[in-house]
């Protein structure tokens, strides 16, 4: 059987129509995801990668080119395609355990109880069924967010900038346990970030996204090992191959006039 | 059970509210002790507590207790059943809104004690228009509340049920409405004590046989301040504590929220 989970973006247009104005937001995205890959999207803010992400997710429609998942034509959300928003969004009345289990059909049966459990796990937060999400950290709130969006069993987990909110050292963390998840569960994982370590630390392929309109401006293949070693030769390299895709609109990009 | 193993911590949180009523009951205890008014107008302590015995035993100030909290029970209940429907509806839907809300606006603005007049023509003085009275009264709280509750629920928790392809019925039950629960608990709290309040008015308005209201009324007839006394005794504390219930169950429904102290 094939493996699935292959997302293929084709020219893909979204543009918003206000009543005086036009604003294409994204432009020409051609972009092919196989099966069990990472992959970040790094941009500036406003280049259009979370519109993208919520297309992907089809929380956002009308757009013009196609968003195809293995194959199929996307038509609204779909359990298919897990998300975990930048906040948290757990549901502040509900346990972590009833928050992890808001996507299942039954989630009082005995097989969903134990999908729950298993994925309580899986993020690390055994113990923590009964708590409820004010209680838990930035991080651990966090985890239990990847935990809903992964015990559906979906073919791939989108994540709108996860870590943007966190302290620095508990994201080194979490780039850890998010990459121990991504190997368990053999996932295609699409993340939107805006920290070029971050995507350099975890992904196959880094996506550079121009603004206004957004467009892909370069796919940068990250071929190192894992784990990977932030203060390594090559990856910084990458780094500085990435950090120049930012600066290429101006000559100066330090000159500053009085 | 365990409110009442609870007793001496209820006590020891909360003694700072009980010594402003014993510096009242001091100050009036003096008053009266040194004759600083006639006792017709400030009866002594002795006074209050005897009438509220005879009251007690002759078995009146229960009825009238018991009277006017029935009349509370079914205005509320008619008044909040009401309230949450009307007020659900124009939170769950846009076009329910733009149908209701002008109306309601414009109703709300009307004092509730302005509708006195025409109730009686319309009910006239029995039962019914006391009902009445006190529902009109418990429904703009609850009305306000459930709406505001339910608008109040972020739109990106709306997302999460989109994503996990919730029904509208299981985004209700599962993300609106508790979402919009501490509101509505809220609103129902104001109403009983709107409905405390309109209890008394309305049975001063229109006489009636038996009421805390009517009992009140009577006692300025007979010149008899000790009644008066007991009945805005009895009163405030059958409302603080009915505010007291309501207050509880709104923690304990709203525990998920973090409060700002």
């Amino acid at each position: 059987m094939e493996r699935l989970g292959t997302l293929e973006v084709k020219h893909l247009q979204k543009r918003y129509r206000t009543r005086n104005d036009d604003l294409t937001v994204l432009d020409d995205i051609n972009l092919t995801v196989q099966p069990g890959e990472f992959i970040s999207i790094i941009g500036s803010s406003g280049c259009g990668k979370t519109t993208f992400l919520r297309l992907v997710v089809g929380l956002e429609k009308g757009y013009e080119g196609e968003i195809l998942l293995d194959g199929q034509k996307l038509n609204g959300p779909s359990l298919k395609r897990g998300v975990v928003f930048q906040d948290h969004r757990l549901l502040p009345w509900f346990s972590i355990e009833k928050n992890v289990g808001l996507g299942l059909k039954h989630p009082k049966s005995a097989e969903s109880r134990k999908t729950i459990q298993e994925h309580l796990e899986l993020v690390g937060l055994k113990g923590f069924e009964k708590h409820y999400p004010h209680q838990l950290s930035g991080g651990m709130s966090q985890r239990a967010a990847i935990a809903r969006a992964l015990v559906n069993r979906p073919e791939i987990l989108l994540l709108d900038e996860p870590l943007g909110a966190l302290d620095a050292l508990t994201r080194m963390y979490m780039h850890q346990e998010l990459e121990r998840i991504w190997k368990q569960e053999g996932i295609t994982m699409i993340m939107i970030t805006h920290d070029v370590d971050e995507a350099i630390v975890l992904s196959d392929k880094i996506v550079v996204m121009s603004s206004r309109p957004g467009t892909i401006k370069k796919i940068i293949p990250v071929p190192l090992a894992r784990p990977r070693d932030r203060a390594s030769y090559d990856f910084v390299k990458i780094k500085e191959e990435v950090l120049e895709e930012f600066q290429l609109h101006t000559d100066y990009p330090f000159t500053y006039t009085i | 059970m365990s409110s009442i193993a609870n007793l001496p911590a209820v006590i020891r949180n909360r003694y700072h509210g009980f010594i402003s009523f014993l510096f009242l009951l001091g100050l009036w205890s003096a008053a009266s002790h040194y004759n600083l008014f006639s006792r017709e107008y400030l009866p002594t302590p002795v006074a209050v507590v005897t009438a509220f015995i005879r009251l007690l035993s002759s078995g009146q100030l229960c009825i009238s207790l018991g009277s006017s909290l029935l009349r509370i029970i079914a205005g509320f209940f008619v008044g909040t059943s009401l309230g949450f429907v009307f007020g659900a509806a124009m939170g769950v839907s846009q076009t329910m809104e733009k149908l209701f809300a002008p109306l309601f606006n414009a109703l709300r603005q009307v004092p509730v004690i302005g509708w006195i007049p025409l109730i009686i023509v319309w009910c006239g003085i029995a039962e019914t228009s006391k009902i009445t009275f006190i529902a009109i009264g418990a429904f703009f709280p609850i009305l306000i509340s459930t709406f505001e509750g339910i608008r109040s629920v972020s739109p990106s928790y709306v997302d999460v049920a989109r994503v996990f392809e919730y029904s509208r019925f299981k985004l209700l039950s599962t993300i609106v409405l508790p979402g919009a629960l501490p509101g509505i608990v809220s609103g129902i709290r104001l109403s009983m004590g709107t409905s405390w309040l309109l209890v008394v008015w309305a049975e001063i308005n229109t006489r009636s046989a038996a009421g805390i209201g009517d009992l009140l009324t009577r006692s300025s007839e007979g010149k008899k301040a000790d009644v008066a006394f007991v009945c805005i005794i009895v009163i405030g504390i059958v409302a603080c504590l009915i505010n007291e219930l309501f207050g509880q169950l709104e923690t304990r429904l709203s525990s998920w929220r973090k409060s700002y102290r």
